[in-house]
């Protein structure tokens, strides 16, 4: 180090000083941090599990309060929880119509996926010869977001879009079709943006089945279609499963494909919870709404898991 | 059982036309020179160029882009150092801080929005740029984390042991060593929180306020409102352009990590 004047030189041996004792400092918490395994865990581990508990687990937390009717109209705590809002919520007018409706919506976009994504599925992991590049075209439907693909399929099935440009150019049809706002419309835009969440799985599983398997049950003397119910269909039930969660989940809560496709015959709990809580400001009905949701979705998935026999369910 | 196999292959390439058809249909119209998205009347770039006279479009393509940037820096850090503790280290309750980073991917989003909508009127944040960003980064880090898990996992550990015998300490071991070789794991995660991020609208649309409007945003609100158009076919199929294409270079990092 140069300096020019002495008291230039003091300056730059003070911030030395101040540099050299941080570094010393620094060392020896780096070294406690070195010996000890479980602090470097817990350290390592500390960011995400606050920044996750504040903005994820409070929420919830707080929503639960609200439901209970336990936080006043001045945001204080109060310890006198009361039913009232579940009551409310049991007793609203369409609400059990409306769950049922969404569990119907989830059962039958499920069962569509299954239908139609499983002969997919089986061709790409067992027939197709050019595997990878099937399986990416497959793919990149889903690297667009939800809200794009259900509004260009709006803009396909629409009364001036280009499915009843096509069928009244060519004369088939003399007046449009009107398939938005109503209920297929909906199926539809279910099927269409979560068949993939189907066959990806689907594919997983069965892309690890042991083809001596299928030697054996011929050898046997099981017959093709015998081969495929009753070695085939068993083995991938597991792909099926984790499929079927992937599916009916975010099926059962949807609310884009509602709200763009359907018409008032398929508002689903998505849409109540969207235009009740949204925009009035109900918390302690739509909290408890909300959680009624988690916990019914949560039922359903545990009843059908022990249903399905399977233990463990690998994404 | 030829005509089975050549009748599933015609079943699967159906299928396939189907998922593309609507998005292609989308793309074509953007470039119809009348105002129709069902009658194609010559090729055009009308839309475009109104799209790019939209100041509220810029707008919201600016709030997009900041909001989804901040989003991936929070989700890639929390998401490295949260893969590495459960990659790395086994303690008992590990198993179950594993379910609970797999919570926010399993539950559906409009409850999550609500709840943080709650809390944020409860704490009286105001509602805007750091309320999405905020929001977001919780399933920006669960997705980032499930895609560093996977990378951490095939890391060998010898490299670094090998980089400590060499007599390189801590912190350059892992910037010179560790981090390079996680570094494709680390660009896919990155991408793929942008990409949740700038193309989420449930949880943005709870989570904004007065005056942040982000691209999805706008895209919903003119669908539901007046309905097809190809100017918004344009502004979808500018979006699209984006997923798209951080979406491949996301899946290039990655096979090309692989290989390495």
């Amino acid at each position: 180090m140069s300096c020019k004047n002495t008291e230039d030189c003091q300056e730059s041996c003070f911030q030395w000083d101040v540099l050299a004792e941080m570094k010393s400092i620094a060392k020896r918490c780096l070294a406690a941090v070195r010996r000890n395994k479980k602090l470097q865990y817990t350290l390592l581990l500390l960011p995400s599990m606050i920044y996750l508990t504040v903005f994820f687990m409070a929420p919830f937390f707080l929503t639960t309060l609200y439901s209970f009717d336990m936080v006043t109209r001045l945001k204080q705590i109060v310890f006198t929880p009361s039913l009232e809002y579940y009551l409310k919520a049991f007793g609203m007018k369409g609400l059990f119509p409306i769950f049922l409706r969404s569990i119907g919506y989830g059962l039958a976009t499920t069962l569509l996926c299954v239908v139609l994504g499983y002969p997919v599925a089986y061709y790409i992991a067992l027939k197709c010869k050019y595997k990878d590049g099937v399986l990416l075209l497959f793919m990149i439907p889903l690297w667009i977001s939800f809200l794009l693909r259900t509004y260009a399929l709006k803009a396909l099935l629409a009364e001036n879009g280009l499915l009843n440009g096509i069928l009244l150019g060519l004369g088939i049809l003399a007046e449009p079709l009107e398939i938005i706002r109503t209920p297929t419309a909906v199926l539809i835009g279910m099927a269409y943006n979560y068949l993939l969440f189907m066959v990806l799985p689907l594919y997983a599983n069965l892309e690890k089945l042991d083809v001596s398997l299928l030697e054996a049950a011929a050898t046997l003397g099981a017959g093709k279609v015998s081969t495929f119910l009753r070695v085939i269909v068993p083995l991938s039930l597991p792909g099926i499963v984790a499929g079927s969660l992937l599916v009916f989940i975010p099926a059962t809560g949807e609310f884009i494909i509602p709200d763009l496709l359907g018409g008032p015959e398929s508002y689903m709990i998505g849409n109540l919870i969207w235009d009740n809580f949204l925009y009035t400001r109900l918390w302690g009905l739509g909290s408890a709404i909300s959680l009624l949701f988690i916990i019914f979705i949560l039922a359903i998935i545990l009843v059908y898991l022990k249903y399905a026999g399977i233990k463990e369910v690998v994404f | 059982m030829k005509i089975f196999d050549k009748a599933l292959k015609s079943y699967a390439f159906i299928i396939l036309i189907v998922m593309y058809l609507p998005i292609i249909a989308m793309i074509a119209f953007s470039f119809n020179s009348a105002k129709s998205v069902g009658r194609f009347a010559g090729f055009s770039l009308r839309w475009y160029s109104q799209l790019l006279q939209n100041e509220d479009v810029w707008t919201a393509f600016y709030n997009s882009f900041t909001s989804a940037a901040v989003v991936t820096i929070i989700s890639v850090v929390l998401a490295l150092l949260m893969a590495n503790a459960l990659v790395r280290y086994k303690y008992r309750g590990g198993s179950l801080i594993d379910t609970f980073i797999y919570i926010p991917i399993v539950i559906p989003e409009i409850t999550e929005s609500l709840a943080l909508l709650i809390m944020l009127y409860f704490i009286g944040m105001p509602r805007g740029f750091w309320s999405v960003v905020l929001g977001h980064a919780t399933f920006g880090a669960t997705f980032a984390a499930v895609v560093l898990r996977a990378r951490i996992a095939g890391f060998r550990k010898s490299v670094e042991e090998a980089a400590r015998t060499l007599g390189a300490d801590e912190i350059q071991t892992f910037f010179r060593v560790t981090l390079p070789i996680l570094m494709p794991g680390v660009i896919a995660a990155a991408l793929l929180a942008f990409t949740l991020s700038f193309d989420d609208f449930i949880k943005t649309r709870f989570t904004t306020g007065p005056g942040f409007q982000t691209i999805p945003l706008i895209v919903y609100s003119s669908a539901a409102r007046g309905g097809v158009s190809p100017e918004l076919n344009a502004l979808s199929t500018f979006s699209f352009g984006i997923s798209i294409l951080f979406s491949a270079v996301r899946l290039f990092t990655l096979r090309r990590g692989r290989y390495e």
